[in-house]
């Protein structure tokens, strides 16, 4: 089929208004937040499940690829379209459908940004736990691709914990609904294998989402040290006193210089780094929490511990912590930001490797990250009109990352793997483990319509489309 | 051949993989081999996809009894147990999944550690087993469920490729998430030899609340007071009159009890017992909150009782209880119900001769499937765990083709 057809089918489909063929709209949707770029040759705006399911039997029967879109702030470039690809993009999927306050659920469309779920909730007390730093702009779409994170995450899981159902349009345009409102359905946990797939085996259209009840206390300290070596320490040393904080983040003492001049978060500049640390739950224990997570601080060579007055003085921290990527816009053209996990009795040794790769490459590299988990955010800062800056990042990266799975950690830990860190994916996986996850990828998307080139290995990509030829069992069942 | 038993050649062959005394055949016609590795495991399933033999897994037979398995080939777990690493700074642990949960427990709980998994025989239970099977018991409540803290995986796929998913750290989502595929399936996908945890500091106290009530009714409005409130347990249990005369025969009244396990200083559990209020009759510390709640845990099991677990939104948990009394009341057979009722979890089991409970457990499921959405329904002890068939179905064989594409793992019926 000639692609002005596909247009023209598009548009039949999701309305006139409802796809973006020109080029100065396209070039809105040919990046994401990470570093790569492509050009899709439509966009199109689906809003409603069966508008998934049209495109997506028309892709399959076209053969043109397809890939899911939220508010593009991902950092893997699994958003991003491979020429002649269409951008299938949630901005008008964006309604909160249903919220079950006695359950504690909420059904959401796929466009639905997390902060905006949480907002629409907070009057019965109620709230959507994962919050990634992009919470103002990200969608839940995206999340549930992504699998995504945030600095509450260490209490609280990842957006997996939070997912009880979903519908889902596969490849061929089927539609099928997983797992439910209730704790646990009946059958394989197609939802927890769907979340965090990266829009590979499926289009979510609607996500049962489970909501938390708002904590009676939050304290929010901010640890401030000499070193980032004491601070590293402080964060196992937190662990061991049996602690388990709703958040424990860091930034070293470049980061948070920069931070501050930008946000004005009260963080001192003369620190080598300060960790903010939040404690959530019943009065009496978070305060008795507080009290300890001081003494563990103070033992760990803590300059200063502060404690949050108010409403306002925390907001005002975290506003330092969220805003923190945009800071440092300040002080280059671009930064490429790491996701790379630790074990967190880890995160001294790799501070300190990060420092010497630094120097090795001649690089800015910043750290802001959310160490209860050991989850690393090396922000390597370089300027994307040199292609030779481009590719030294990368090698960086690499060296980064390849340590942070030699002690025993992950090349990513909330942002996915996508375009960035496909060819990584052998550090940490066997090819029988690649094996495996495409087989399962074929079982619903065996001709690759969907998000294809993401995930796997460039190497192993010649595979994607010689693999099984179909699923016998897909095509038995009619999907 | 068919599950009718292995030829004298297949248990050669078995025993030149893992050791003459590590193979033998089974009373009820087939083998049974105990491999100690995973390459082990893959040799076994790649001779059984070679000979297209049937192949089913077990790890302490507390689900399901291994002597039922109609196949080929009996695997059992109990030889792997290695220790893969065990990080208590991390407060992470990777183990064979033969261990059993008390030997886990062991291990971790010498350094303050706790493991979130608490299921039924915990000296029987082993890690595949909670993990094949998604068991849990009273603190699914407060730690969520295994697929909440397993956060790696190393299996043997039904056309015998070594394989994992996940790592060992608490936060990983390089590639799919393939515990939350293994973890519930019943072993019809893959073997699984080892996984990771994610450990929890151990609670350094702990106090039990119990309130009794004369009906379901005002134990689960208690519930919902409780839920709404400030306080987050890590145990809310539901105990049925019928329930709790099996678990403590010596008890004469009929109560309906509410259990709340709370953990932390003396403060935080002074708040409990003052949010708690006027209903609570008892509180149980040390040995007699260790004792109850293992009661609570092995019940049905314990007491080798046909029994089944439904999963209901929180809300529909009350309905669900009167609707299974009222049928079983007209059925003429008398039910025992516990649950973790605040994530809409029961566990019913039928107190009489195994034929009626079978009959009786059947026309249970029928009515309450009929009755309720958004409803999960698990049997235990069954040949087929999910007596309704799953809604995705298509997309669950679309999976089990593509791990096991010779229907080896057969152990249990996927519908």
């Amino acid at each position: 089929m000639h692609f002005a057809a596909v247009i023209e089918q598009l548009r039949k489909i999701a309305g006139h208004d409802a796809v973006l063929d020109g080029p100065e709209d396209l070039m809105l949707y040919e990046y994401d937040a990470g570093v790569r770029k492509c050009t899709p040759s439509a966009v199109v705006f689906p809003q409603c499940t069966e508008h998934v399911s049209q495109i997506m039997r028309l892709a399959s029967s076209a053969g043109f690829p397809v890939v899911p879109r939220g508010a593009g702030t991902g950092l893997s470039g699994g958003a991003i379209a491979p020429e002649g690809g269409v951008v299938l993009a949630f901005a008008r999927m964006h309604r909160v459908l249903k919220v079950d306050a006695e359950n504690m659920r909420a059904m959401v469309q796929p466009g639905v940004v997390n902060q905006q779920l949480s907002d629409d909730v907070a009057h019965l007390g109620l709230y959507f736990a994962p919050d990634p730093s992009s919470q103002k702009a990200c969608t839940i779409g995206g999340n549930v691709a992504e699998n995504s994170g945030g600095p509450h995450t260490l209490m609280y899981g990842v957006t997996v914990n939070h997912v009880t159902g979903m519908t889902v349009v596969l490849p061929s345009g089927n539609v099928v609904h997983l797992g439910g409102k209730g704790s646990e359905s009946s059958g394989y946990d197609l939802t927890g294998f769907f979340v965090g797939s990266e829009g590979t085996v499926g289009v979510v259209t609607e996500i049962t989402v489970r909501l938390l009840r708002r904590p009676e206390r939050i304290a929010t300290l901010l640890g401030i040290f000499e070193t980032i070596d004491d601070g590293a320490k402080t964060v196992s040393a937190i662990t061991a006193a049996g602690i388990t904080p709703a958040a424990l983040e860091m930034l070293d003492g470049w980061t948070l210089r920069a931070v501050e001049e930008a946000c004005h978060a009260g963080y001192p500049l003369d620190a080598g780094a300060v960790l903010l640390i939040e404690l959530e739950g019943l009065t009496e224990q978070v305060e008795e929490q507080a009290e300890a997570v001081r003494a563990v601080c103070f033992a760990q060579r803590a300059r200063e511990v502060r404690r949050a007055k108010d409403e306002a003085e925390r907001a005002l921290l975290w506003k330092g912590r969220k805003n923190a990527f945009a800071a440092l816009g300040r002080l280059a053209p671009a930064y490429y930001s790491q996701d790379g996990v630790v074990p967190r009795t880890k995160i001294p040794a790799v501070l300190r490797f990060i420092e010497g790769v630094g120097k090795k490459y001649g690089l800015r590299i910043g750290n802001i990250f959310h160490a209860g988990d050991g989850n690393l955010h090396p922000l390597i800062m370089f300027d994307p009109r040199d292609p030779a800056q481009l590719e030294l990042v990368q090698i960086a990266s690499r060296d980064i990352l390849q340590y942070c799975v030699a002690v025993g950690g992950s090349i990513t830990g909330e942002h996915g793997v996508g375009l960035e860190k496909r060819d990584l994916m052998p550090l940490l996986f066997t090819d029988d483990d690649l094996d495996v996850m495409l087989s399962l990828r074929n079982a619903f998307n065996v001709a690759g319509v969907l998000n294809p080139g993401k995930l796997f290995p460039t190497m192993r990509m010649c595979r994607e489309t010689t693999g099984p030829s179909s699923n016998p069992v897909l095509q038995a069942e009619g999907m | 051949m068919n599950a009718t038993g292995a030829t004298f050649d297949v248990l050669h062959e078995l025993r030149a993989i893992c050791g003459d005394e590590n193979a033998r055949e089974r009373p009820v016609g087939g083998v049974y081999v105990s491999p100690a590795t995973a390459e082990e495991v893959a040799a076994v399933l790649r001779l059984a996809n070679e000979r297209r033999l049937s192949v089913g897994c077990s790890g302490g037979s507390t689900e399901f009894n291994a002597t039922k398995l109609h196949v080929d080939i009996v695997l059992h777990t109990n030889r792997l147990t290695e220790v893969e690493h065990y990080d208590h700074a991390d407060l992470t642990v990777g183990i064979g999944a033969g261990t059993t949960i008390a030997q886990l427990n062991a291990m971790v709980g010498c350094d303050q550690l706790l493991f979130g998994g608490d299921p039924s025989l915990p000296e029987r239970c082993t890690v595949g087993g909670l993990l094949a099977t998604a068991a849990h018991g009273p603190m699914r409540h407060g730690f969520g469920g295994v697929r909440d803290y397993c956060i790696g995986v190393r299996f043997v796929t039904g056309d015998a490729r070594r394989a994992k998913g996940g790592g060992r750290v608490v936060k990983n989502v390089a590639g799919y998430d393939l515990m939350k595929l293994l973890i519930g399936s019943y072993g019809t996908l893959a073997v699984i030899t080892s996984a990771s945890f994610k450990l929890f500091p151990a609670p350094r106290q702990t106090r039990t609340f119990l309130a009794e009530f004369a009906t379901a009714k005002e134990a689960l409005s208690f519930r919902d007071l409780l839920m709404r409130s400030p306080l987050s347990p890590m145990c809310l249990e539901l105990v049925s009159p019928s329930a709790r005369k099996i678990m403590r025969p010596e008890m004469e009244q009929d109560a309906w009890v509410m259990c709340v396990r709370a953990a932390g200083s003396d403060a935080v559990l002074a708040r409990y017992r003052k949010e708690l209020g006027s209903a609570v009759t008892r509180q149980l510390e040390s040995d007699g909150e260790i004792k109850m709640w293992r009661a609570i845990g092995d019940f049905a099991v314990a007491s080798a009782l046909r029994h089944f677990h439904v999963n209901v939104r929180s809300s529909d948990v009350l309905s669900a209880v009167d609707t299974l009394n009222s049928i079983a009341g007209m059925a003429g057979i008398d039910l025992g119900v516990i649950g973790r009722v605040g994530i809409g979890h029961l566990l019913v089991a039928v107190l009489g001769a195994t034929t009626e409970a079978s009959a009786g457990i059947d026309a249970l499921i029928s009515v309450l499937h009929t009755r309720f959405t958004d409803i999960g329904i698990k049997v235990e002890g069954a040949s087929n765990p999910w007596p309704i068939p799953p809604m995705n179905l298509g997309s669950m064989r679309a999976v089990k083709q593509a791990l096991d594409p010779n229907n080896v793992l057969r152990g249990r019926q996927i519908s």
